[in-house]
């Protein structure tokens, strides 16, 4: 069981759409785990039944005991994020405000305050409509998407997919570079960035390929919307031949992107043409991988 | 010299963990003492973030002189264990503990 994670360190480059073509493409080989949690799209394509779901807990919100607390203030002078305030007698904490850091638990002369876990969202599991499962979460607004919600999505894809010995876990990674797409590369085989001729698409891909290096890993490149700004395309293809890093392909601007999308589809599936880009594409994976000749 | 190897399982049989701050378990083996020893990690995955780092410093604690793993530490997880001059050698993943071990004799 390997894992393929699509990354593009800048948003908006036809990450997602590329994964749900690459997913389509691939068949029965492989399951896919959304871990853009931020921005979970797949779905959108998928049409998944949910099979299974589960709470997710994770960050920690501050609490305090009003039988305990003396007012000092002290907490109120630490806090960074203003998220104590003294209203209707008493301290209270702004749980919108507040980030979860602990100071003030662990400033409080009179252990007057917890740090206690919350709900932020629901980790699921989900047939469908192209055979195959997809394991995604849903976050309540103002949670974050963290390196622990990326692990346990793709710890419940690599558990499937070694039960039922699915080759592959095709992984939808989130942008940037923190600690969510840290998480995503841990443990990956194969990083596939998606980039775009711009210059903060390409400036965000060397951000990105500088982490995946750190990793180890097999790496492959595709510049989407190649045709927009040919020269910087061109600069992009030097500076990832300079890397050793195969492009696999260069994809002109198309409104099929969109029109798939609006239909509910992937982009694979508009025509036979596409079938075959993103067909030849995952042959070109699959070479790298060193899994077929 | 005690070395760390980050695993799935708490035995020399046990297979190595491509992930290193989330991963399950520490394994420990002082070549001198000869002495094998497990460190349950998992509830790093109780962390939002910053698994990488703690269990570096988890790492440090432990006086441990080379880390052998599989994708290896992020940027400020390797910054610690630099730091605290622990060696790091990268690409065991799939392999045993145990055959991860010979590998790193027959290249030493």
């Amino acid at each position: 069981m390997k894992e393929i994670v699509v990354i593009s360190g800048k948003g908006g480059t036809g990450k997602s759409s590329i994964t749900a073509a690459l997913a389509y493409v691939s068949d029965t080989e492989t399951v896919l785990a959304d871990c853009d949690v931020d921005a979970s799209d797949l779905h959108l394509l998928l049409k998944p039944k949910q099979r299974n779901s589960k709470a997710f807990f994770s960050s920690e919100i501050a609490v305090i005991h009003q039988d305990k607390c003396t007012q000092c203030g002290l907490c109120e002078q630490v806090c960074r994020f203003d998220a104590i305030n003294f209203e209707k007698g008493q301290y209270q904490i702004d749980s919108i405000a507040c980030e979860g850091c602990g100071y003030c638990a662990h400033i409080c002369p009179e252990s007057a305050i917890t740090m206690e876990i919350q709900q932020d969202g629901m980790l699921y599991i989900s047939d469908t409509r192209l055979g195959k499962m997809l394991f995604h979460a849903e976050l309540r607004p103002g949670a974050e998407n963290s390196g622990k919600l990326v692990a346990s999505v793709k710890n419940s894809a690599k558990h499937y997919a070694q039960q039922t010995q699915i080759e592959y876990i095709l992984v939808d990674g989130s942008p940037g570079i923190g600690c969510p797409v840290i998480s995503s590369l841990s443990g990956a085989n194969l990083a596939l960035f998606v980039t775009e001729p711009s210059q903060s698409g390409f400036h965000d891909l060397q951000r990105v390929i500088a982490l995946a290096t750190r990793f180890h890993l097999k790496m492959a490149a595709i510049i989407n919307k190649s045709d927009l700004y040919p020269a910087l395309s061109e600069a992009i293809g030097r500076f990832l031949q300079e890397k050793n890093i195969p492009l696999l392909a260069s994809l002109p601007y198309t409104e099929d992107f969109s029109k798939a999308m609006v239909q509910e589809k992937t982009v694979a599936e508009l025509n036979i043409e596409y079938f075959q880009t993103f067909e030849n594409i995952w042959k070109q994976i699959l070479t790298i991988m060193g899994d077929r000749k | 010299m005690k070395i760390a190897f980050t695993t799935k399982g708490t035995d020399w049989d046990a297979e190595i963990d491509p992930r290193f701050g989330r991963t399950e378990y520490l394994l420990l083996y002082d070549d001198e003492t000869k002495t094998l020893q497990s460190i349950d990690n998992r509830e790093i995955n109780q962390k939002q973030h910053g698994a990488g780092p703690q269990t570096a410093q988890k790492i440090t604690e432990l006086d441990v002189q080379l880390l052998i793993t599989g994708n290896g530490p992020g940027g400020n997880a390797a910054m610690v264990l630099e730091k605290a001059g622990v060696r790091i050698l990268t690409g065991y993943a799939n392999l045993s503990a145990k055959d991860a071990y010979q590998r790193f004799l027959s290249e030493k």
